[in-house]
């Protein structure tokens, strides 16, 4: 992996977290690089949240160890990190500055640096205006917002956001991913998101969990071109005849260049993963022309991530 | 230190935020001075209410200082400790169902601390409240009957604290261990009357159980004052306030937040 | 002891004050809350109604936390 060479931050040790008698959390394990952004990726159920919450030490996993720079095993590692949970909840009768100031204190930072930290955080974050406001009138949006920089508060080595902007509106989850951005360049950053798109824009690293497991876990650019493979798309009519017919080829199809077809039955177009682009190319052109198959589209190109994480995380 | 003192800071402004520094104290003023003033003018009351047989005497014998002083805190024994177990029932179950919790435990704070503060927090309301309730009742029997000794009523002020100090620590307790904040307030007040109960039937066996500490409080007012020794209910009861406070740090620390 | 009526006053006199402050402490609170746990003219009802106790049931379980 292409973060072997650097500073590792924070070690996860084969965790696992069972409730009651069902297992979320499988044996997991993964490391967060010192200054990188790493995403945690996968769907809904997928044991995020209990990773994040054993990782801010809100949980104790039920096996294995998590391990952070500089810390013994199991000592507390809270004044590392900021944590964003998914649904943040404050003190509804506190001002936005005062929970700031509240935060600032619990984290031992004196009074004077405390307000005046609060009151910049509160402009970074972009509710600057609302801080004299209580927290109760607060929209969703500004509640994020808040948590965001209640995160913030301490300057952690390791901001851990929980489904950061899986709650906004498209605008408010444009300025948060920015100020993200922004973030990355001065701390470690690990976030869960369920989709796809967030991950790709931020991240250096991402792990991609299916129900309570790592299914994919390293570099971005490593995982998009270690899985890069070429791939043909193919589009028929859509006459019975057409379908009937390219059914009929691909359920003979042998051929050493292909390696795997995806179709579903009655279906007017296919993917068929190959291993030698030209080689396949020549024969499935020679293959439509010899028996005829009104071919509508032929697209050669290459797996994307997309389809690495659908299969990850598919139920096949 | 300092983080403490933010901690209990939170509490203090929560307290006067929710106008519970008001209130609670005023709700235990009224009862303390109505007290006196009923048990006053109860032979006139009850000759107005106007349904008496022609010629019936009423004959009530007015009761001395003290006894009025100590039907005044079994009536702290009742309502104040209702009054104290609803306003502390919540104080950390809500904040646990609610979330804070999840941003606040995630900081790098004791979680005896975090119990502590808020333990502090009750003690320091509860202490100012029954104060108020307790120097009217004080001031009333004083002008209505007789003044009452102010030593006897200063040990009898600090039993009787410590024994609502007491059931406000169970309730803290609960609160910390159960979901339920009303369910909190039910078994610490259930916890409280079986406790009086007991030490009330078997007072020699249960010298030093808490519940002690109420009836040793009135007898304060009473000549058999010298005949009970409260020090080891109070003993006890510190003691228990002490590990009250360990096991709730224990469950919040193990339980920080509520799972889905 | 019989008592004159300006030495009852001074006795019931703060006692009805306290009482009154108490009654206007949860209005002013019920008024100005967003919201209550039911409707609001329920809680200034009960509140003017129920002696002491109208109050204490209003701070106790009228409010909402947010």
């Amino acid at each position: 992996m292409a973060m072997q060479n650097e500073a590792v931050l924070a070690t996860v040790e084969g965790i696992s977290r069972s409730f009651g008698g069902t297992q979320a959390v499988k044996d997991i394990s993964f490391t967060l690089g010192e200054g990188r952004c790493t995403a945690l990726l996968g769907p809904n159920g997928a044991g995020k949240t209990t990773t994040i919450r054993m990782l801010t030490g809100l949980l104790v996993p039920t096996a294995g160890h998590i391990r952070f720079r500089g810390l013994k095993p199991g000592a507390d590692q809270r004044a590392y990190i900021g944590y964003l949970p998914q649904i943040p909840a404050f003190h509804g009768w506190m001002t936005g500055a005062e929970f700031l100031r509240y935060a600032a204190g619990l984290c031992g930072i004196p009074k004077r640096e405390a307000a005046s930290r609060s009151a910049e955080l509160l402009e970074r974050v972009g509710i600057g205006g609302a801080g004299k406001r209580r927290i109760g009138g607060y929209s969703g949006g500004m509640k994020q917002r808040l948590g965001l920089a209640q995160a913030l508060i301490h300057k952690p080595q390791l901001l851990i956001l929980d489904e950061p902007v899986s709650a906004l509106d498209p605008i408010g989850r444009r300025e948060v991913m920015e100020l993200l951005g922004e973030l990355k360049r001065e701390t470690t950053i690990l976030f869960s998101t369920h989709v796809l798109h967030d991950a790709e824009e931020l991240c250096d690293d991402v792990v991609i969990m299916r129900s309570g497991r790592v299914a994919v876990s390293g570099a971005l650019n490593d995982i998009r071109e270690g899985n890069r493979e070429p791939v043909l798309l193919l589009g028929v009519e859509d006459t019975r005849e057409a379908r009937e017919k390219l059914g009929e080829w691909l359920t003979g199809l042998s051929d050493a260049c292909v390696v795997a077809v995806e179709h579903s039955p009655g279906s007017s177009s296919a993917r068929l993963y190959v291993r030698n682009l030209d080689e396949a190319r020549r024969y499935v052109l020679r293959q439509l022309n010899e028996r005829r198959l009104p071919v509508t589209k032929l697209e050669i190109g290459y797996t994307t991530l997309e389809d690495l994480f659908m299969k990850a995380v598919g139920q096949a | 230190m300092s983080r403490w003192l933010v901690l209990f800071g939170k509490e203090w402004m929560e307290m006067t935020r929710s106008y519970k520094l008001l209130w609670v104290p005023l709700v235990f003023i009224l009862f303390g001075a109505m007290q006196p003033v009923t048990t006053y003018f109860l032979p006139d009351i009850l000759a107005n209410a106007g349904n008496l047989p022609e010629g019936a005497v009423i004959s009530i014998p007015l009761p001395t200082a003290e006894e009025v002083m100590a039907k005044t805190l079994e009536q702290f024994g009742t309502i104040g400790l209702l009054v104290i177990a609803l306003s502390v029932m919540g104080a950390i179950s809500a904040e646990r169902t609610s979330g804070v919790t999840a941003i606040v435990l995630v900081k790098p704070i004791s979680h005896l601390a975090y119990v502590s503060a808020k333990w502090a927090a009750m003690l320091a309301l509860i202490l100012i409240a029954f104060a108020g309730g307790f120097c009217a009742a004080w001031y009333y029997t004083a002008a209505l009957f007789q003044g009452v000794a102010w030593q006897s009523s200063l040990i009898a002020y600090l039993l009787f604290a410590l024994w609502l100090g007491f059931v406000g620590s169970l309730t803290l307790l609960f609160s910390a261990l159960l979901r339920s904040g009303a369910a909190a307030a039910a078994c610490a007040l259930g916890i409280a009357a079986v406790l009086a109960v007991t030490a009330s039937v078997f007072p020699k066996a249960l010298a030093a159980s808490p519940g002690m500490l109420p009836k040793a409080a009135s007898a304060q007012f009473m000549d058999a004052a010298s005949a009970s020794h409260p020090w080891l209910a109070a003993a006890a009861a510190l003691l228990v306030m002490a590990a009250v406070l360990a096991i709730a740090a224990w469950a919040v620390r193990r339980r920080p937040t509520l799972e889905a | 002891m019989e008592l004159t009526t300006s030495q009852m006053m001074t006795i019931l006199l703060p006692i009805a004050l306290i009482q009154l402050a108490l009654t206007i402490t949860a209005l002013i609170v019920c008024a100005r809350a967003e919201e209550t746990r039911g409707p609001k003219w329920m809680w200034v009802l009960i509140i003017l109604l129920v002696n002491i106790f109208g109050a204490v049931l209003f701070f106790i379980f009228g409010r909402k936390q947010a």
